[in-house]
Parts: C-alpha cells; structure tokens; sequence
C-alpha cells in the first residue's frame, strides 16, 4: 500500500489508546470519579436486566421464562449488584467529584487510594457477576446471605463464593474511596471554607463517609468470616452463630441505606436552592439532623430482626421510629427552600420534586415497619419490597437524576437537551408508581418476596407492575439517549448555567485539572449568592444615588 | 398473670395499622398539599424577588417537637400492643409444636399424639380449635424458614437450634393459607401450609381421626 493516509490512521489510533491508558491511571478525583460512574453505571443496566427478567417472570402466574433456581439467581444478584456495585459507588462518586470542588480544594486527600479503591471495587464486582460462569450460578442466597442458608451445605458452589469475595472487595472499595473524601473534607478546604460554610452536599458527604468508616469495616469482616465458614466452618455454628452473622450484617446492612440517601438529599438540596433562586432554608438545622441522623442511623439495625425473637424489639422500634425527627427536619429545609422563591422548573428541579414526593412514600411506610406488630404481618412480604424501592429507586434513584441533570452541564461541559429530560422525568414518574405501589397490595394481601410463583389472585396486580418495570427501562433508555446526544452534539454550558450557589460554579466546565485558577471571597455556604446579593445591593444603593 | 386484652394477633394489628396509616396518610397529604402550594404560590415570573429569608430556628424546633410528639405517640401504641403479644403464658392454651424443615411444615400436638407432616409436594393441613389461644413453639431442622398466616397478620422466624413461642387466636371458621415467608432454598414458594379453624367438637373429632 502506498501512500501516508494509513500510517496517520496508525498515529491517530495509537494516541488514542495512550490517551485511553492515562485515563485509565489518571489519579485527578474527577477522573476516579469519572470511572467510578461509568463501571457503576454498568452494573446498574446488568443488575436493571436482571430485574426486568424477573419482572417477566412474575407477569403471570406458574413459571414460564426462567427456572426456581435461575430466579433466586436474579433477585439475589439484583439486589447485591443495585446496592453493593451501582447506588453505593455511585454516590461516593457523585462525592468524589464534587466535594473537592465545593469546599475549594485543588485535588483529594490520598488521589491514588481512591483510584486504589476504584480498581478494588471493580473487581469485585466481577468478581460476584462471574458466579453466573460456574456450573452452580451465580450467589443465590439473597443480598444478605443469611447463615445458615448461605453456607457450604446451604448454597453450594463457586459462584456464592465469588459473591462473597465480590461483597467483600466492592465494600473495601467503597470504603477506600469514602475515606478518601472523609480526609479532603477535614483537611483540605480552602482556607475561608470552614466547616459551616461547607455547601449542603459537601455536609452530606461527610456524614455518608463517616457512615461508610464506622459500618463498611464490619460488613468486610463478616465476608471474611463467611468465606472461613463455608470453607473451614464451625464459625457461625448454632443458633447464636446464625444470628450473630444477622447482627453483624445488619450492623452494616442498615447504615449503608443511608450512604445511599444522604448524598441525594444534599444533591436535591443544592437543586431547590439553586431553582428557588434562594439560599438553602435551615443550614444549621439540616446540619445538626445530618449528624442526629448518623448517630442513630448506626442504632437500628435490629429492626431487620423484629421477627427472630432474639432481639430487644422495643428498643429498635424506639430508635428506628426516632429516625422521623431528623428526617423532618430534612423536608422542612427542603421545603422551607422553596417557599418565598421564584422557583424555575428545569428538569434537576423536577427530579428533585420526584425525590421528595416519592421518597415520603418510602419514609412513612418506613415508620409502618419500624413497629413491630405491624412488621409481624409485612416483613418478607411485598410490602418491605415496595417500601424499600420506594426509598431506593423512587427516592434515591430521583435523587442521583436530580444530581446527574444539575452536574452534567459542570462535568461536561454541555447542556443536556431539556424537553427530553423532562419527557424522561415524566415517563419514570409513571413507571416508578406503576411498579412499585401496587407491591403494597400485594404484600399487604399475602405475597412473600423472593418467589418465582405465586397464587392466581395476585395476578392482575403483579402485571400491572410488569407493564410498570417496561416503562421504566424506557424512561431509563431516555435518560441514557440524552446524555450521548448532548455529549456527541454539544450545547456549550459555561461556567454557570443554572445560576447557582456554590464553588463548583465559578470553574469552568468541565473544571481544569487543579479544578481552580482563582476563587472568590466564601463568607457562607452559598458565595456565588453572596456575590449575587452584593451586586444587586450595589446597584441599588447607584439607582438611590442617580 | 391474666393478659390485659384479647389474643388474637389480626385485631391488635388492625388497631396499631390504622393508628398507622391513617397518621402517615395525614403527613403524606400535608406534604403533598404545601409542595402543591409552594409550586403554585412561587412560581417564578416578572417582578418577584425571592426572599432572603435563610433561617427560622422557631420553626425548625416546631416542627421537631411536633414530630417528637408523634413518635412518642406512635412509639406507645406500638409497646402498649407489643407487650400483649411478648405474654405468652396462658396454662389453659392448645400446644402445638411446629418444625420447619426445607421444604415443609411438621406440626405436632403435644400429648395428644398427633402429628401431621407435608412438604412442597403435599402441603400440609392442621387443625385448630376457633376461639381459644393456641400457643405454638417454632423450630427449624435446617435454614431459616418464617411461619406466616397472612389473614392472621402475624409472622415469626423459625430458627435451628430455637424455639420462639407465640400465641394466636383463631376467629371463625374455614380454612387459612398459611406460608414460608423467609427465603429457604429452591422450593420455598412452594413451602405452604393449611389451617383448619374449627369448633371444639369437630377439632376433637379432627383429632382423633388422625392419632
């Protein structure tokens, strides 16, 4: 062949692949980040699958697509892989990006741990979705491995060993990740920055990380001690072992449904402020019932166990019933933000209306199974599942779209096409309820979670959930179609499109590599709105002098 | 020590439930409807400048203490209820024996020499006497498993190497579905069981019938 054209090919193609590999070992935190997202995304569409093949399934009655063992395969698999490997990591990257830019700060406290915990993370997501090459499957004793179900009699095979591994090394990540974050919100603010000048998200993060210190070791260690039993034994013997390891799972278990709630009410936070053209209402409130929040949040976790007889049921039901004061707090300031604004309804502002609406549903439903009595009937029914879903996908789900459509301009540096973003809005809107509201029926009614079959009567009710879980992959499909459309045919968004707030703002989009080249004066945890108010103070005091 | 008020598990459920749902339904309203207003009442358009107003620590401790009272409301009515459930010592109750294994159900009336056994293929049928408190003590030979009778709104984990004790009393007559309902292997939606709520003289007529 003669000619130049090819070898330009050739140098093109190689600079690629050097451009790809230095993204690869990139420790800049936006660009951990970055990674985080995109393997945490992976795993949310795999773990999406999973469910809608269980979604199929449970259309009609009888077994008609996969088989009893292949379904507890699905539900265990989608639960681990949407807790453990996307609404865990996905938060703490949302954390990792944004915190250094809120509080000011150049770079991350300890850039190559977090890329350390990335690439731990990563395999131990594979690591769990491997399980479903072996001959046994994938993990199938639930995403909580209750002991003695989850031992070498009980669930044999490979595949629950790479589960146990993969939970392991996901939650080190995580862990490492998180600490990373913890250290640059405590060391590495910028020198006006401090701690209650920190913006509403950064808050969150802090009390998420510190969640993630004080519980993740514990689940780290039970992985250890699980892998031991099923292959040495004779570590959760009897019934003090098996509800011991629930003791210790649920030390873990409980805490980390606040890492994946906490970030998305300072996601949804800094979203109504910024669309209510008003600071945050309550700084110091939302602040003090973060930290109520956190401490109680690590004492509750027997309410998983309200059924074994084995625990102190009043206590949990008094701390878990507690948790309703600071999460009032949270949707007074929410709420208390909006009032007296000029509210702007952009897509993040209806995502985040999604969270709050949709979320109360799980929160007071939440307050239902926090007592026991009440527990007595729904636990391991439809109800729980119903609930938690609405917390997770109608809650937190909302809330990480609030935070993906507010950030994506400043992560990009494009603006993402509007009219679509409000049609995703609407379409998830529609599926989300579809799915998951008539689980209570069901639940209420006498349908066990966790079952491929179930009686004819619940038939109608589980179809109309079907038909629910299509409309969400379509609405999900939108979402993702409108994030490579705007990438691939750019709306520039400058610096500050929305008329925000805080730090992150006054870079440009997306951020340099040392995120800042200047800052301006921070006298509170909104400066952009404290420049704002002074301009406009400014012009006043003018238009009173002419 | 007598117990302070009738056993049966569905009516103290449907006593905390509605408490329950009706104060969750009021809140979920409330919410709705200021969101609603909010959304009305602020709308942006020419002319409105949005306050400045940051803070109200009035409000906040309001709120939180109107909060606190509902909870502590909440949190009584659940132990008031709890607590008749927790006393399960009544001498005169029927004892029956229950042991789940994967993936079926033996039911044993102590003393009487009856037991009744079924499993996934050939889900199991015990009697009980309608009106009287039945006092069951759940086992499991292997994993985990949940004894659940959904019409009698109450469940308890049956656990190897334990015993839970609780009490239910039966209203009517018919027959109740009963259910696995903590997930125990590859055949535990199948993992059911049947309640025959009866009179005395036919539940001693059930009994002899299978001694």
């Amino acid at each position: 062949m003669a000619g130049g054209a090819p070898v330009a090919v050739e140098v093109e193609r190689g600079a690629g692949l050097e451009r790809g590999l230095a993204w690869l070992v990139a420790t800049d935190h936006k660009k951990t980040a970055a990674k985080i997202a995109v393997v945490s995304l992976f795993f949310f569409l795999l773990s999406g699958l999973l469910a809608l093949t269980m979604r199929a399934e449970l259309a009609q009655p009888g077994l008609q697509f996969v088989s009893d063992h292949t379904y507890d395969e699905l539900f265990s698999m989608h639960g681990s892989g949407m807790i453990y490997l996307f609404l865990t990591p996905a938060a703490l990257a949302l954390g990792l990006y944004l915190v250094p830019l809120q509080i000011g700060a150049s770079q991350i406290a300890a850039p190559r741990l977090a890329l350390f915990g990335f690439w731990i993370y990563l395999i131990g997501g594979v690591s769990m979705y491997s399980g479903f090459l072996t001959d046994n499957g994938a993990g199938s004793a639930t995403w909580t491995a209750t002991i003695p179900l989850s031992d070498s009699a009980g669930t044999p095979g490979v595949g629950m060993d790479l589960w146990v591994i993969g939970v392991g090394l996901a939650t080190l990540g995580s862990l490492l990740i998180a600490i990373t974050i913890l250290f640059t919100i405590l060391r590495l603010r910028a020198p006006a920055m401090t701690m209650l000048r920190m913006p509403v998200f950064s808050w969150t993060m802090l009390a998420t990380t510190f969640t993630v210190v004080a519980a993740f070791p514990v689940l780290i260690g039970a992985m250890c001690l699980l892998l031991a039993e099923r292959h040495i034994g004779g570590i959760f013997t009897g019934s003090t072992g098996s509800i011991a390891y629930q003791h210790i799972f649920w030390f873990y278990g409980h805490p980390v449904v606040y890492v994946m709630f906490f970030p998305f009410v300072g996601a949804v936070g800094e979203t109504v402020a910024t669309f209510a053209r008003k600071r945050f209402f309550g700084y110091r409130a939302l602040v003090v019932s973060l930290l109520f929040f956190t401490a109680l949040s690590m004492a509750v976790w027997g309410h998983h166990m309200f059924i074994t007889g084995a625990v102190k049921n009043q206590y949990y039901a008094l701390t878990s019933t507690m948790l309703a004061i600071p999460a009032g707090i949270e949707y007074l300031d929410l709420i208390g933000t909006m009032i007296g604004g000029a509210l702007v309804f952009r897509a993040p502002m209806l995502f985040a209306l999604g969270f709050i609406l949709q979320f109360l549903i799980g929160g007071l439903t939440g307050i239902i199974v926090a007592s026991p009595p009440l527990d007595y009937h729904v636990n391991g029914s439809y109800f729980i599942v119903a609930h938690f879903h609405y917390t997770l996908f109608a809650g937190s789900l909302f809330g990480l779209l609030a935070g993906l459509h507010y950030w994506f301009p400043k992560a990009t540096g494009a603006m993402l096409r509007e009219r679509l973003a409000k049609a995703s809005f609407w379409v998830l809107v529609l599926g989300a309820n579809l799915t998951f509201f008539p689980m209570f029926f069901l639940g209420y009614e006498g349908m066990p979670r966790r079952v491929a079959d179930y009686e004819p009567r619940f038939g109608d009710l589980n179809l109309l959930s079907t038909i629910g879980a299509g409309v969400i992959a379509v609405g999900i499909l939108m979402v993702l179609g409108n994030m490579v459309l705007s990438v691939r045919r750019r709306i520039p968004a400058g610096n500050d499109p929305w008329g925000a707030q805080t730090l992150e703002w006054w870079t440009t989009s997306p951020p340099p590599l040392r995120n800042f080249t200047s800052l301006p004066p921070i006298r509170s945890y909104a400066p952009l709105q404290d420049l704002r108010e002074a301009g406009e103070e400014r012009e006043e005091r003018a238009e009173v002098a002419a | 020590m007598s117990r302070p008020g009738p056993a049966s598990t569905r009516s103290d459920f449907s006593h905390v439930w509605s408490i329950y749902l009706w104060i969750g339904v009021g809140v979920a309203v409330l919410v709705f409807v200021v969101v609603g207003f909010a959304i009305v009442r602020y709308r942006a358009k020419e002319g409105r400048e949005p306050s400045r107003l940051a803070e109200r620590n009035s409000v906040e401790i309001g709120v939180a203490t109107l909060i606190a009272a509902i909870v502590a409301f909440l949190v009584f009515t659940t132990f008031h209820t709890e607590a008749k459930e927790d006393d399960s010592s009544r001498p005169d109750a029927v004892k029956i024996d229950v042991d789940a294994f994967q993936w079926g159900w033996k039911f044993t009336y102590p003393g009487q020499g009856v037991t009744v056994v079924g499993d996934s293929d050939d889900e199991p049928n015990f009697a009980v006497p309608a009106g009287r408190t039945i006092s069951f003590a759940l086992t499991s030979s292997d994993v985990i498993h949940a004894f659940w009778i959904p019409g009698q709104r109450f469940k308890k984990d049956a656990i190897p190497g334990r015993t839970n004790r609780f009490d239910m009393e039966f209203d009517g007559d018919g027959r109740e579905q009963g259910l696995c309902s903590e997930y125990c292997g590859l055949r535990h939606s199948k993992m059911r069981f049947g309640v025959w709520v009866l009179s005395d003289s036919s539940y001693e007529r059930w009994l002899a019938a299978h001694r």
